[in-house]
């Protein structure tokens, strides 16, 4: 079991993360937050990339900065920018990096080819990777994160790149791994995660939003989520008026998805909150200042 | 009525003891000397990929080759204490050339993050590479200094070696306390043009004591200073593979 013990990040002046307590069971976790929320950096201290402030992390009750390659003998990592060398192929990337894991070479080739069968690279074994779209170089940043079979694993975005069939086949991956470890994903796409998440991690003002089922998080937002057609040239004024999570046209008129938490108008049709609806809503002021 | 006797097998002190060994071994992470740490890094990791970048094989090489042939541009007439201070100029140049680079390349790398979460990561490959390239540099300028020793006869062999192998250590250190103390490049690369500056101002200042030192110090004393610097090298060595950077490096 990973925990989180009321761990900080601070850089000089600017907190990153505070108060952060967590605990995880083996399952998959997703880390839901816009862009800049601390993600990464919460990331990177479970990678043991970089010391936490204050607090610290626990594997099993161990500090995991003092386990040191112990604990990195049973992580798998992928970062938000998966470096490679251009000149390499998959293979000797991957044999490269299942050496510094300290796995044998022969071990290492039979597990390569597995896991390149796996994220469909299998053609491509032997070409260098300097000619992989970002894709497939996505898809050996997967593949080296699986190379020493972790009991943690850890992946900073990994869906960047992959176009909606890869994403489809990295979800069933995903749920297969997660049936016997801990794995651990961060991203601001919902549908990534929405359908295989045992648990979702909301951070919000640096700190711990949310840590809850997909169904328990949709259920604070139960009763208060509608849709209703409305004329084009009423848009703006209801968009100052609700919280608008989306808009689409039908016929002339604006299909309108919102929220209200007052008493609804006849014509308005209540419907059942969804992950996005709650990431909307609570990301709003994040999100209207990006746009 | 007879009540039956409860008989609890209590085991005796040394058994008590064997036990307590047996948990404690079996519960405690067995702490790994610093050569075998290294041998099973050499055997899991292998020499292939300790060096796996072509370029910075070719790059050594290179810069080997023409440190040793600039030695071949010396003039054959030159005062003892000039050679001995150029010795202790030059002497950790071509370490420093060697792991600034490997350095440089494995932190500045975009694979820097995916080798750091690997189970020897870039410090620990970087302490390795560094040992390899002192025992190289050692080499090199055992041979240099042979090559100035045949040139130029009031040179002595053993004093030279003394006053090399010192600078290297001493340099190295100045290095690794930098690297790891303030893991920013302008600290580093402050080191180097401080060493470099430092010693041409000493010698050009044509200061006594500098001279002194290196043309008539004891040899006793040198060695001493040698020792003490290797025995502080490889402590910085050992910190530098159990190193933990805190908001990321350079």
């Amino acid at each position: 079991m990973l925990v989180v013990k009321d761990m900080a990040k601070q850089y000089g002046d600017f907190t990153a993360l505070k108060d952060i307590n967590l605990e995880f069971t083996n399952g998959l976790y997703g880390l839901l937050a816009p862009n800049g929320a601390g993600k990464t950096t919460l990331i990177k201290m479970l990678a043991t990339l970089i010391a936490p402030t204050k607090g610290e992390v626990l594997y099993n009750g161990k500090n995991i900065l003092s386990m040191d390659d112990q604990y990195r003998e049973l992580l798998g990592y992928l970062p938000q920018q998966f470096g490679y060398y251009k000149n390499y192929s998959p293979k000797q990337y991957l044999l490269y990096l299942a050496a510094l894991k300290g796995i044998s070479k022969k071990e290492a080739a039979l597990k390569i080819d597995e896991l390149l069968e796996k994220v469909a690279l299998s053609q491509v074994v032997n070409k260098k990777m300097k000619k992989f779209s970002g894709g497939m170089i996505q898809r050996v940043g997967i593949a080296q994160a699986l190379l020493n079979d972790p009991k943690i694993l850890i992946l900073d975005e990994p869906t960047a790149g992959l176009d909606p069939k890869e994403r489809a086949r990295f979800r069933h991956l995903l749920s297969e791994l997660a049936r016997d470890r801990l794995v651990i994903i961060s991203t601001h796409i919902v549908s990534d995660i929405e359908s295989i998440a045992n648990e979702i991690i909301m951070i919000k003002n640096q700190q711990i939003l949310y840590k809850d089922s997909v169904e328990k998080i949709c259920e604070l937002l139960e009763g208060h989520v509608y849709e209703t057609s409305i004329g084009y040239e009423q848009l703006g004024v209801f968009r100052k008026q609700y919280v608008l999570l989306s808009e689409k046209q039908e016929q002339g008129n604006m299909i309108v998805r919102f929220i209200h938490k007052g008493n609804p108008e006849n014509e308005w049709r209540p419907v059942s909150p969804q992950l996005e609806d709650v990431f909307l809503y609570e990301y709003r002021d994040e999100i209207d200042g990006e746009a | 009525m007879d009540r039956e006797k409860l008989y609890i097998p209590m085991p005796n002190e040394q058994m008590i003891h064997a036990q307590i060994e047996q948990i404690v071994a079996s519960g405690m992470k067995q702490k790994q000397s610093f050569p075998s740490y290294l041998k099973s890094m050499v055997q899991q990791v292998g020499m292939r990929h300790l060096f796996s970048d072509r370029m910075e094989l070719s790059f050594i090489l290179i810069t080997a080759i023409a440190l040793l042939s600039g030695l071949l541009l010396m003039p054959e007439q030159i005062q003892t204490d000039k050679v001995y201070a150029f010795v202790f100029l030059v002497s950790p140049l071509l370490f420093l050339v060697f792991s600034i680079y490997s350095f440089a390349n494995k932190t500045r790398n975009d694979t820097f993050e995916v080798e750091m979460a690997c189970k020897y990561n870039v410090y620990q490959i970087t302490a390795f590479r560094m040992l390899v390239f002192s025992v190289v540099s050692v080499v090199v300028n055992t041979l240099a200094i042979a090559l100035i020793v045949m040139v130029s006869e009031d040179i002595l062999f053993i004093r030279a070696f003394m006053i090399s192998n010192t600078a290297l250590f001493i340099f190295s250190i100045l290095f690794l306390y930098a690297l790891m103390k303030r893991r920013s490049t302008v600290i580093v690369a402050a080191t180097i043009v401080g060493w470099t500056f430092g010693n041409l101002l000493l010698r050009f200042a044509d200061n006594r004591l500098y001279s002194d030192i290196l043309v008539d110090m004891p040899l006793v004393v040198y060695a001493v200073v040698l020792i003490g610097s290797l025995y502080l090298y490889m402590n910085y060595v050992k910190k530098l593979i159990h190193f933990k950077q805190t908001e990321g490096a350079f």
